[in-house]
């Protein structure tokens, strides 16, 4: 039946769409066409791919990628880019509900495997891929006639781009398995502290590549920017924290509006003040959890709200992996994908062995790793504009990577939760009762 | 089905409207000043400067950002286009003028060039130009057809002048570019005041919701005008103003799909309380007493503003046989025949039950009068041009309308009977009324009346999940309805003088229409109108289908008098409110009025058969 149902709602989509002879309709109707189309048709792909045990986002995912400009083109470019305004919402709303996950008193025990796993799992896949692409530097056209010097710079600031991992999926997917356990909860640290990890590194090694490039640059502006952003965003979290506390603790009703408001103001404003959105978002998570009791009715609140957004969003990343791209990368992009994947398995072995972390995290935590997303494209992107000459070959093959491990990764993390016990664990536990509002809340009265 | 929303006091209202506002308060930071064009928006010639590094950027095709290690060059604000050239779709066409009439034209609000939307650098050949006269089609009788159909020199004008007829008459076109980021001296002052716009929001929906507002709101008598959601119009205004410039020209862009898709929820809120079991046992007369209800305020408004826009208009051949006219009257005189749902509130408390019930079932059927006119409106007075597929007479449409509401009435049905948990449910909602409402946007239907067929279908389809929709529904109707108040008050042309004109009388002539509506119901069938209550409290009260009407209209037409009807309703819906509260006694002993309120689901007495 939901396939029928997809294929009814393509139906009426294209018959939408060819009223116009240019595709071009009345101002916001493409907008919410678009919306309500992929919102249909996302969800229920993902209730096919439950069905055949792969992880629902997956299915999210397949079905942006299949609807979208690349494929059947249902939803056209122009829509795509309307589309985005979710993406903001959404990222902030992941991390808030990521940060709001990490309760240090839970976590504590956890920390030096997350710290292990941080440091030789995630900076030494960075350096593995680093001497991977310097190995196949010969198979990379933009690469291939490069000096030594450039070539190892290009090669230090492409493995740590390709080394990027995804809160995102890793939130999403946890939700969707409802997991609780240890391996989730290292998986969910180590994503959140790398995010932080691969930004610094990824700002030292693009400033050496820029000075053995010849590119101007300023150390201490660097710095200053650094700084700027990541201790900013934590404050500005910080400060957006105790604004969702007070609310959710003095006023009774409209959380949930009041949350997804502050994450599009986080997301927007975020953005343009140089802030670090999920850095912002994580931040006031984790005020809320661990400083205040409003952790239980935070995420009671978002719970309601979220799955509409999440499923637009990995449906708009769906539809923004471009095959065409894909299949002039794939190969390279496959090699990348599986020293990627050796690299992060193989280091979270490592250095769960060396902080004596359990056996199911030894064995599965690494899989967690594998998801990415975001970060990765905006840093390749980035990459690309400063490095003009080879950035897009460059932002190419990285974008190849992320579409792989978009695709793949989710089922394997899902097989992971599956097989380590994890999942519908959280369903189990007793659900806490929200706190109520104290004080001088405004408690409506009854009707 | 829509139970009390105690929950639903103002202070959500307050929250979401005030939430959008301090939401988009930062992009003031680039809005530009008035005169100045709207530069930022053509960023197409510049590398926008990316967000921080390291973000969490999108999924998709990152924004980008300069990491913090990069040295990336400023965002510079591109060249305005210079003065004189085109402004793409939007620009006035050949031979009309630019320049606003003295007497007649609106004041500037935004002033400024067009947003860079509407295709920057010149008009897009390949994009229609909207603004070409309307034709009336092949299949129009033949009295409408003829060799001039342009509209009159004061209807000129205003699509000369009017920026919102321009905006939304504009098609989508590519894609716009994100404003720049702030510059470095400028992020301590916003991100203070951002912080403070959170404060004040938290502040604000904090005493909303005091006891002691109410307290107030009683005494200043505005209770219902508070909670009829008025204050969000205003809101909407007031953010869209020059020297606020929160909703700027290019947020409301990026906000209209959230208008269509409020229209549509409108629409599918008002279908699917209609179920049609409850009027299989109409008492006799019922469809005299709603003809009356309706008729009578429609026929008055209907005469009233023709008779003024004929004043307003050059007395030609042209404008008697001018289907804008016609059709800008209908509108206004279909917005004017309803009564709003609240209006049962007003009734004293001891009214009783089957009086009640009866009443609200009239008040509901009215509803369907104002859908059949949307409906009608849509299907005949459609844009015509060679870029627009389907050309097809208006009855053809009008069929279309319920056809595609039908059928998506029946997806609907299939998707939402599925077993679902409450999330699902929303969006499950969500999606379908979007969909709705974009596929009877693209085809230039009203969307109100898709959905509202959607509607009605699913409310009368069998199956167990009415209930979980129904709580869905409730749950969200209010918030997205007053977040559609407040971005129509920020589309609001109330500016021009015409339009405060024709509220005057599209008042006066729906209060006269109403009260003889009410008097001939009185005398003439079988159910007593005024027994519980004065006319005014009980058949005057403008509801949102009233204001979503028009707000259709403008979306579908945006050139012609519209801009001036919509003051007209949306003017005259707050005024009526104010009389009504002026003029009525205490009615009910509940002080909480909301929109959404239905009497309290008592069991029917026996009746004895003499009376039934």
């Amino acid at each position: 039946m939901s396939i029928l149902l997809i294929v009814a709602l393509g139906g009426l989509m294209h018959a939408a769409r060819s009223f116009h002879g240019d595709g071009a309709g009345p101002l916001g109707s493409g907008t919410a066409l678009a919306f309500g189309y992929v919102l249909l048709t996302a969800f229920f792909a993902g209730r096919i791919f439950k069905q055949v045990r792969l992880p629902k986002l997956t299915g999210y995912i397949a079905a942006g990628m299949i609807v979208g400009p690349s494929v059947l083109g249902l939803l056209n470019h122009h829509m795509v880019e309307q589309l985005k305004i979710v993406n903001g919402v959404a990222i902030a709303l992941i991390a808030l509900t990521a940060g709001n996950e990490l309760d240090f008193r839970e976590f504590r025990p956890l920390l030096r495997s997350i710290q292990w796993i941080t440091l030789v799992a995630v900076v030494g896949t960075s350096m593995l891929l680093g001497i991977a692409v310097f190995a196949l530097k010969s198979f990379l056209p933009f690469m291939a006639d490069m000096p030594l010097t450039h070539a190892l710079a290009v090669s230090m600031v492409l493995g740590v781009t390709m080394a990027a991992q995804s809160p995102a999926v890793v939130v999403a997917l946890r939700d969707e398995m409802e997991a609780d356990g240890p391996v989730s909860r290292t998986v969910l640290g180590v994503v959140v502290i790398a995010d932080l990890v691969v930004i610094l590194l990824f700002a030292l090694v693009s400033s050496i590549a820029k000075s053995v490039f010849g590119t101007p640059g300023d150390a201490m502006e660097t710095v200053g920017r650094l700084a700027w952003e990541i201790l900013g965003s934590l404050g500005a979290g910080a400060m957006v924290g105790v604004l969702l506390a007070v609310y959710l603790r003095k006023v009774a009703g409209g959380a949930a509006l009041f949350v997804v408001t502050v994450t599009f103001v986080m997301a927007e404003v975020g953005t343009r003040l140089h802030f670090d959105p999920l850095l912002i978002a994580l931040a006031a998570g984790v005020l809320i959890r661990n400083l205040t009791r409003m952790g239980d009715k935070l995420h009671h609140e978002i719970e309601a709200s979220s799955l509409p957004v999440y499923v637009v969003f990995f449906a708009v990343a769906g539809a923004n992996i471009h095959l065409d791209v894909l299949a002039l990368v794939g190969i390279p992009a496959a090699a990348f994908v599986l020293v990627r994947g050796f690299g992060l398995m193989a280091g979270t072995k490592i250095g769960a062995r060396i902080a004596e972390a359990p056996e199911t995290v030894r064995r599965y935590a690494g899989m967690g790793l594998l998801p990415q997303a975001g970060l990765a494209l905006a840093l390749a992107l980035l990459f690309a504009k400063t490095f003009p000459e080879f950035g897009d070959d460059a932002a190419a093959l990285t974008l190849g990577v992320v579409a792989l491990n978009e695709l793949i990764a989710p089922a394997i993390y899902r097989m992971a939760l599956m097989r380590s016990g994890e999942a519908g664990r959280r369903a189990q536990r007793p659900e806490p009762t929200p706190a109520a509002p104290e004080g001088e809340a405004v408690a409506l009265p009854p009707a | 089905m829509l139970s009390h929303p105690s929950e639903n006091r103002p202070a959500n209202g307050f929250l979401l409207a005030l939430a959008l506002v301090v939401a988009l308060a930062p992009s003031a930071a680039f809005s530009q000043p008035p005169g100045e064009p709207s530069g930022a928006m053509q960023a197409e010639a510049v590398a926008p400067e990316a967000p921080p590094a390291g973000t969490s950027q999108p999924e998709a095709v990152a924004p980008e950002a300069p990491p913090a290690g990069t040295s990336q060059p400023e965002a510079v604000a591109p060249e305005p286009p210079p003065a004189g050239a085109a402004r793409g779709p939007g620009a006035p066409p050949a031979g009309v003028p630019a320049e606003p009439l003295p007497a007649a034209a609106p004041a500037a609000r935004a002033a400024g060039p067009l947003p860079a939307i509407a295709a920057p650098g010149g008009p897009d050949p390949e994009v229609p130009d909207s603004r070409a006269p309307l034709d009336p089609g092949p299949w129009a009788p033949e009295w409408l057809r003829e060799a001039d159909r342009g509209p009159p020199a004061a209807i000129r004008d205003l699509q000369a002048t009017d920026e919102t007829a321009q905006r939304l008459a504009a098609p989508e076109a590519g894609d716009v570019a994100p404003p720049p980021p702030i510059p470095p001296a400028k992020r301590p002052p916003v991100l203070i005041k951002t912080i403070l716009g959170l404060i004040a929001l938290l502040a604000l929906a904090y005493l909303g919701g005091h006891p002691r507002m109410r307290v107030i709101e009683k005494r200043l008598r505005i209770s219902q005008v508070v909670t009829a959601g008025f204050p969000f119009i205003a809101l909407g205004v007031v953010a869209n103003l020059p020297s606020v410039g929160i909703l700027t020209d290019s947020v409301l862009d990026e906000l209209t799909p959230l208008l269509r898709f409020g229209l549509g929820w409108i629409g599918f809120a008002a279908g699917y309380r209609f179920d049609t079991r409850a009027f299989d046992d109409l008492p006799k007369d019922t469809a005299k007493a709603v003809g009356f209800a309706t008729l009578m305020p429609f026929l008055t408004v209907l005469t009233a503003a023709s008779l003024l826009l004929l004043l307003a208009s050059d007395w030609t051949e042209s404008t008697f046989r001018d289907p804008i006219f016609l059709r800008d009257a209908l509108i206004l005189g279909t917005a004017g025949a309803m009564t709003a749902r609240a209006a049962s509130r007003l009734v004293k408390g001891n009214a009783d039950y089957l009086w009640l019930q009866r009443f609200k079932k009239i008040v509901q059927l009215e509803q369907l009068a104002g859908i059949a006119g949307l409906a009608f409106i849509a299907a005949y007075f459609r844009p015509q041009g060679p870029d627009l597929g389907w050309h097809l007479p208006g009855t053809a449409w009008i069929f279309l309308t319920v056809g595609l509401g039908a059928t998506i009435g029946i997806v609907a049905y299939t998707i939402l009977r599925r077993p679902a948990t409450g999330a699902e449910s929303v969006v499950l909602l969500l999606g379908t009324v979007a969909f709705a409402a974009g596929s009877a946007s693209a085809l230039f239907l009203s969307p109100i009346v898709v959905c509202f067929v959607a509607g009605v279908l699913l409310a009368n389809f069998p199956g167990a999940s009415k209930d979980r929709l129904g709580e869905a529904l409730e749950k969200l109707e209010r918030p997205i309805y007053l977040l559609f108040l407040v971005v129509v008050g920020a589309i609001w042309n109330f500016e021009d003088w015409r339009g405060w004109v024709l509220l005057v009388v599209f008042v006066a002539a729906r209060l006269t229409g109403k009260w003889l509506g009410a008097h001939l119901t009185s005398r003439y069938t079988n159910f007593d109108t005024l027994a519980h209550e004065r006319w005014i409290s009980n058949r005057a009260p403008m509801g949102q289908l009233s204001i979503a009407i028009v707000v259709s209209a403008q979306l579908l037409f945006p050139h012609g008098s519209i801009p001036i009807v919509v003051t007209a309703v949306i003017g005259g819906a707050i005024v009526t409110e104010v009389l009504v509260q002026v003029f009525a006694r205490k009615a009910s002993p509940t002080e909480d009025v909301d929109l959404d309120f239905e009497a309290p689901e008592e069991p029917a007495p026996a009746i004895p058969p003499e009376v039934a």
